[in-house]
C-alpha cells in the first residue's frame, strides 16, 4: 500500500481522504492489522498545546509620516527588538517587562511578559507603543507613541525560532529549597516532577527521523495556518535512540512560521512561571501523511516504548545529573519511584488540549481547507551539537 | 467601630483582615479570618451580631477559572491531597472540592493565573 502526497490532496478536494486522528490511529491499532490501517487511512493528525518560549513575533508597523527608523520600542512596557528594518520588530515570548520603564518597580511586579502581548494582540486588543527613534536624514522622527492592533499594523507574524521538541526532559529536585524554573515550582526532597511531552502523543516522535516533516511543511499554527521554516534552535538529530527509533531526550526541534493575525487567541496564550519568567502556550498540529506501511507502523508506538531521562535541578549546571529514565506509561500515571521513593508526577504540556487539535485539523482536512505539502528540503539528520564554552583568558602570575 | 480590636480585647480572637471595603460613615464590609477558643467565637459572633453587624460564615476555597485553564496539569503535581487531577482518559483537569485543604500550592504553580482563592 503505498501513495503519494499529491494522490491524498486529490482525495481531500473530492472530500474523500479517510483522516484519523493519532489517538484515534493508535486505539484502532488495538484490533486492527498495521496494513490494514494503512489501507484505511490517508492522513493522521497530531497536535500539542504547550509552553514554548522560543517563540516571538516579527511585525512591521508600516511607515510613519514623518519616517522613523526604531531605535527603542515598548509595546506595554514590554522591550521589543527594532535593530533591523525602520520600523520592523520582533518581540519575544520571554521578554520580560522592562525594570528602567517610566512605570519603574511596580511594573516589573507585573507577571507580564512578551508572550502576553502577543496574546493580546491576535486576541484583537490595543496595545500602547513607545518607541525612540534613530534621527537621520531619511528618518527624521525623534519618537512615536500611539496605540496599535493587528488591524493597523502592516504586518504580523510568529517568526518561533524553537518549537516542537520531538522529546524532553523530566525535572525533579533533589535539593532542600523549592527550585522555580521552566518547569513550574520543582518541590524539595524530590516533592514533584513535570514532563513537558506528550509522549506516545508527541507529534515527532511518531515520525523520528522527520522523514514525512521537513521545511515547507505545512501545518496547524495557533489555530491558523503555518509552516515549517527550519530546524528549530539546539535540533538534535544525534540524541541516542532506543531500538525503536525514539531519542531517549531531547532531539529534534523545529522553526515555525505563520501569519498570526489568522490566529486564534484559544490557542494563543501567554503564560508565566512564577519567579522564572514569562512565555507563550502554543497550539501545534502537524499532519502526517501515510505514504507507506512504515507511516502505521511508527504511529503504532505506545507510551510504555518512550522514555525521558530524570534530570535534578538543584545542581544549576549545563549536565544536571540524572536519576536514570522513565517511560511516559509512568509518567502518566501520576506516580515514578526514584531511588525507591514514591514521587508525584505532572505534566507541563496539556494533552486534552492537544487531542483536540488534532481533532480540529482532522475537521480542515475533511472539508478541503486544508491540503498537504511535500517537504522543499529535509531537516538535517546529522547535526553536531557544540555547547558554548566561555573563552578564558590565560591565568596570570599575579 | 474598632471591630478588630473589640475582638481582641474582649474574646481574645486573632483577626487577620483580608479584605476591607469600608468608607466613613458608611456601610462597609469586612472579610475577616478568625482564630480563637471554639467559645470565645460563638460568643464574639453573637456580640457582633447584637451590634447590628451582619455575619455571614465562609471558608476560604479555591476557584478555577475555567476560561483560562488550558489543563496543562501542572497544578496537579503540587496538590497533596489528589484534590486536583487528570482524567486518565481525557486529561481534563478534574477538582475534586472535598478533598482540598486550601494550601494553595496550585495557586502559585498555575502558569496561567488559572486558580485563585474565592477571597
Amino acid at each position: 500500500m503505498e501513495r503519494t502526497i499529491a494522490e491524498i490532496n486529490e482525495k481531500i478536494r473530492a472530500g474523500k481522504a479517510t483522516v484519523w486522528t493519532l489517538a484515534e490511529l493508535k486505539a484502532r491499532l488495538e484490533s486492527l492489522s498495521i496494513a490494514e490501517a494503512a489501507r484505511q487511512v490517508d492522513v493522521v493528525t497530531t497536535g500539542t498545546f504547550e509552553p514554548m518560549e522560543s517563540s516571538g513575533a516579527i511585525i512591521n508597523l508600516g511607515p510613519t509620516d514623518p519616517p522613523i527608523k526604531l531605535r527603542q520600542c515598548w509595546l506595554d512596557g514590554i522591550p521589543a527588538y527594532s535593530g533591523f528594518g525602520a520600523v520592523d520588530l520582533y518581540l519575544g515570548a520571554a521578554q520580560s517587562l522592562d525594570p528602567n520603564s517610566e512605570a519603574g518597580e511596580a511594573d516589573s511586579l507585573r507577571e507580564r511578559g512578551g508572550g502576553h502581548v502577543i496574546a493580546d494582540l491576535i486576541a484583537g486588543k490595543a496595545i500602547p507603543l513607545r518607541a525612540v527613534g534613530y534621527v537621520t536624514d531619511c528618518y527624521p522622527r525623534a519618537s512615536l507613541e500611539t496605540v496599535i492592533s493587528k488591524q493597523t499594523i502592516n504586518q504580523f507574524y510568529l517568526y518561533n525560532p524553537r518549537n516542537l521538541y520531538q522529546n524532553f526532559i523530566v525535572g525533579v529536585n533533589g535539593g532542600d529549597r523549592p527550585l522555580y524554573t521552566y518547569l513550574g515550582p520543582l518541590q524539595p526532597q524530590l516533592g514533584n516532577a513535570v514532563y513537558a511531552c506528550g509522549g506516545a502523543l508527541s507529534p515527532l516522535l511518531n515520525d523520528p527521523y522527520l522523514r514525512l516533516v521537513g521545511i515547507g511543511t505545512r501545518i496547524f499554527l495557533g489555530g491558523g495556518i503555518g509552516y515549517v521554516a527550519w530546524e528549530g534552535t539546539q535540533h538534535f538529530p544525534l540524541q541516542k535512540r532506543l531500538a525503536n527509533d525514539t531519542p531517549i531526550g531531547p532531539a529534534a526541534t523545529l522553526a515555525l512560521i505563520g501569519d498570526a493575525k489568522q490566529m486564534d487567541p484559544f490557542w494563543v496564550r501567554g503564560c508565566y512561571f512564577k519567579h522564572y519568567g514569562a512565555s507563550l502556550m502554543l497550539g501545534v498540529g502537524v499532519p502526517l501523511p501515510v505514504l507507506d506501511q512504515e507511516v502505521i507502523a511508527r504511529c503504532a508506538i505506545r507510551d510504555e516504548e518512550v522514555v525521558a531521562p530524570v534530570i535534578d535541578f538543584s545542581i544549576p549546571r549545563r549536565v544536571r545529573p540524572t536519576f536514570g529514565m522513565v517511560n511516559y506509561a509512568q509518567l502518566k500515571s501520576g506516580k515514578i519511584k526514584i531511588e525507591g521513593k514514591t514521587v508525584q508526577t505532572a505534566p507541563l504540556t496539556s494533552l486534552y488540549f492537544g487531542q483536540r487539535i488534532a481533532e480540529v485539523l482532522k475537521d480542515w482536512i475533511h472539508s478541503g481547507r486544508f491540503t498537504l505539502t511535500e517537504p522543499i528540503a529535509p531537516l538535517p539528520r546529522d547535526r553536531a551539537f557544540l555547547p558554548q564554552q566561555p573563552w578564558m583568558p590565560a591565568a596570570s602570575d599575579d | 467601630m474598632p471591630v478588630t480590636y473589640r475582638l481582641a480585647k474582649d474574646f481574645n480572637i486573632a483577626a487577620n483582615i483580608i479584605r476591607a471595603q469600608v468608607a466613613p460613615n458608611q456601610v462597609g464590609k469586612l472579610v475577616l479570618e478568625l482564630a480563637g477558643d471554639i467559645d470565645q467565637m460563638e460568643a464574639a459572633l453573637e456580640w457582633l451580631r447584637q451590634q447590628n453587624i451582619e455575619v455571614s460564615l465562609a471558608s476560604r476555597e479555591i476557584v478555577i477559572d475555567e476560561q483560562a485553564c488550558v489543563h496543562c496539569g501542572l497544578c496537579t503535581g503540587v496538590c497533596p491531597t489528589q484534590a486536583l487531577t487528570l482524567h486518565p482518559e481525557t486529561f481534563q483537569l478534574q477538582f475534586t472540592r472535598s478533598r482540598c485543604i486550601v494550601c494553595e500550592q496550585c495557586v502559585a504553580a498555575c502558569p496561567m493565573e488559572a486558580i485563585h482563592t474565592n477571597f
